[in-house]
């Protein structure tokens, strides 16, 4: 019988390099012994990414894309098809939990160093992974065609028009009609299962092709591959699979137990993940009272409502500046590796200006992530503008910090 | 530490600060959530429906047979009493005849409690008031110059308001306070069920569910601790 298995893999490794790529990529692949819960959440993201694939091909059976029958259809989905509603709650929680695994994996990165020489690539791979996804969840979000959907979409779309000269016609243009309409939405559509989707799977592909070339990281920022045992394995090490695949699987049926909490439980997530006016058709003539995006995009909508001025002599409006600031809040987090001068990796032993620059981001992140769901008032806007710069400065001041703060020495072994 | 402080104040005195859970004249809505699990109470709910609310407002996203099957309605009693209008399946959707576009503005009602809420449905119909300069002649406390008409008098009687967001009642109807409140619960429960009629499987199955995952992590938490002794 091992034999025969031998003979068939041998034949089929001369053909295509199937053991070796396992052998590279799984049972041989050295990760990190000791790491924290922080590095669970790549794996929840793969997770949480098929589920959203599986989902929104049986979503995709059912859904028509046009004006006429979107909202029908997503209701027909709800009510007629078995498992339907099943379907689309584990879609919408899906993006839920996604954006939530994403800025907490994103969040390891920047504590533990993960985007630090060599790992650049495998961090700039990952900041296009979460610009893809808010692109694709700003699509998806589209597709019911309820009215926070139509509004919210309004809204975004809006700011494409705020830019100087071309904005108008380039809105026009991505719209392909000179209101958000429903060829806008089969155009969405379009966008939302095919062409977004295919590039995250690529990027996914690279992100961790690049990852497994330079290798996993862990909290202490030790290199475990300085010390090797005779085989070559590192020291600190062990192989991805199986002791990597068994830590993670306790994670993912932890991850089930809330994600279906949710689904079963409180699948609108009490308004925050399917937003009520969004049970109402788009009604081009009525504007909701509230236009509130969903949480996910709560702390970036935050800092695009906190710039109430322009630049007049230059010609440029408050919206158009806060669009300017919107993108520059996301584009920013590309360019960290090349901002962080620090000799040591884990915010375990960069210095205190560090430490504190983190406490700030996180924090302004979060109360922006609060207000962007509520209402303007003058203390919101003032609270708001207040942490968009704490949101910006730790990374704009990074360069100076990181190279002069006092960094303790980082062990040998972990 | 103390930014952070500084901000969850912030946030906790902002929450309180802002009246956003106004509703309507009121400074709340009364709570109330439904349960879809009660069938007697679905099917008063639908009873009460039948007769005050679906001469005009339609449930066109709500089947028939879908409505007698979770509501244990017997075929008989839906065919001959339920469904009045001629030429009208089973299957159908119970748009009640209503014409497709309300004609004096009558929204459909099948996600109206997504919408706006249990407890806004809920204390709506509960705060219709007397209001001679009304075309209708009521007003209500949570919807201000709501274009619906009292409906429900018969059965609450109707009420007069005394000072803001204050109701007396003036004349009585056929049930009495709790009783009316009682029949609103049961028209609420009816119309968070028609609103998601896959509500009450799926709180009923979700169940399951988790319990097969907290079986699944506790295996997999054994095995995974077999695992980690090895690299100790």
């Amino acid at each position: 019988m091992s034999d025969k298995k031998n003979s068939f893999m041998s034949w089929l490794d001369r053909r295509l390099p199937v053991t070796e790529n396992l052998e590279r990529h799984l049972t041989k692949h050295p990760v990190p012994k000791k790491v924290n819960f922080f590095y669970i959440f790549g794996a929840l993201l793969m997770v949480v990414f098929m589920v959203q694939v599986v989902t929104g091909i049986w979503l995709m059976m059912f859904y028509t894309n046009t004006e006429e029958g979107a909202f029908a259809s997503v209701e027909y989905i709800m009510r007629d098809v078995d498992y339907g509603w099943l379907m689309r709650y584990m879609h919408s929680t899906g993006a839920s939990a996604f954006f939530l695994l994403m800025y907490f994996h994103m969040f390891r990165g920047l504590l533990y160093g993960s985007y630090q020489k060599p790992k650049e690539l495998v961090w700039l791979f990952g900041c296009f992974l979460l610009f893809l996804l808010m692109a694709e969840g700003f699509l998806g979000y589209v597709l019911p065609w309820g009215q926070m959907s139509y509004w919210a979409a309004n809204v975004i779309l809006s700011l494409f028009g705020a830019i100087p000269f071309i904005g108008p016609d380039l809105q026009v243009w991505i719209q392909g009609d000179y209101v958000l309409s429903g060829i806008t939405l089969s155009r969405f559509f379009a966008l939302h299962v095919v062409v977004v989707p295919l590039l995250m799977i690529a990027l996914v592909v690279f992100h961790i092709f690049a990852l497994h070339e330079v290798g996993a990281g862990n909290p202490e920022g030790v290199d475990i591959e300085k010390h090797r045992d005779e085989k070559g394995m590192p020291l600190d090490g062990a192989p991805f699979h199986p002791y990597k695949t068994f830590s993670a699987l306790p994670a993912i049926g932890i991850f089930f137990i809330v994600f279906f909490a949710i689904v079963f439980f409180a699948p609108t997530g009490g308004g925050y993940f399917i937003e009520k006016p969004n049970f109402e058709e788009a009604d081009f003539l009525k504007t909701p009272e509230h236009i509130a995006p969903v949480w996910y995009y709560a702390p970036f909508y935050s800092i695009l409502r906190a710039v109430t001025f322009g630049i007049p002599f230059l010609g440029i409006t408050s919206k158009f500046l806060g669009f300017i600031i919107f993108a520059a809040s996301i584009a920013i987090l590309f360019v960290v590796p090349w901002l962080d001068r620090s000799n040591v990796q884990s915010i375990r032993y960069k210095g205190i200006y560090s430490k504190v620059a983190m406490v700030l981001f996180a924090a302004s992140f979060v109360t922006l992530g609060y207000l962007g769901t509520k209402p303007v008032n003058e203390l919101r806007t003032l609270i708001a503008q207040i942490c968009t710069v704490f949101y910006f400065a730790p990374f704009i001041l990074m360069p100076i910090y990181t190279k002069y703060e006092k960094t303790k020495e980082v062990p040998e072994r972990l | 530490m103390r930014f952070l402080t500084t901000l969850l104040i912030f946030i906790t005195l902002d929450s309180f600060a802002a009246g956003e859970n106004k509703c309507g004249s009121l400074e709340k809505c009364d709570e109330y959530s439904a349960t879809v699990h009660d069938t007697y109470s679905l099917q008063r709910g639908l009873g009460i429906y039948m007769n005050y609310c679906s001469s005009c407002h339609t449930l066109k996203m709500q089947r028939w047979n879908r409505l007698q099957r979770d509501l244990d309605i017997p075929e008989t009693i839906l065919l001959e009493d339920l469904i009045t209008t001629p030429d009208t399946k089973a299957s159908d959707f119970m748009s009640f005849g209503l014409p497709e576009v309300s004609p004096i503005g009558a929204p459909d009602l099948t996600l109206r409690t997504r919408v706006r809420g249990e407890d806004w449905i809920y204390t709506y119909l509960r705060t219709f008031y007397n209001d001679p300069n009304q075309p209708s002649g009521t007003n209500n406390l949570v919807y201000e110059g709501t274009s619906m008409p009292n409906v429900l008098a018969g059965l609450q009687g109707s009420q007069e308001l005394v000072g803001k967001g204050k109701l007396k009642q003036t004349t009585q109807g056929t049930q009495t306070k709790e009783e009316f409140d009682e029949s609103m619960r049961d028209l609420v429960n009816f119309l968070a069920y028609v609103a998601e009629p896959a509500r009450v499987t799926r709180e009923k199955n979700g169940f399951f569910v988790i319990l097969f995952f907290i079986v699944f992590t506790a295996v997999m938490w054994l095995l995974y601790r077999e695992y980690a002794k090895e690299i100790k």
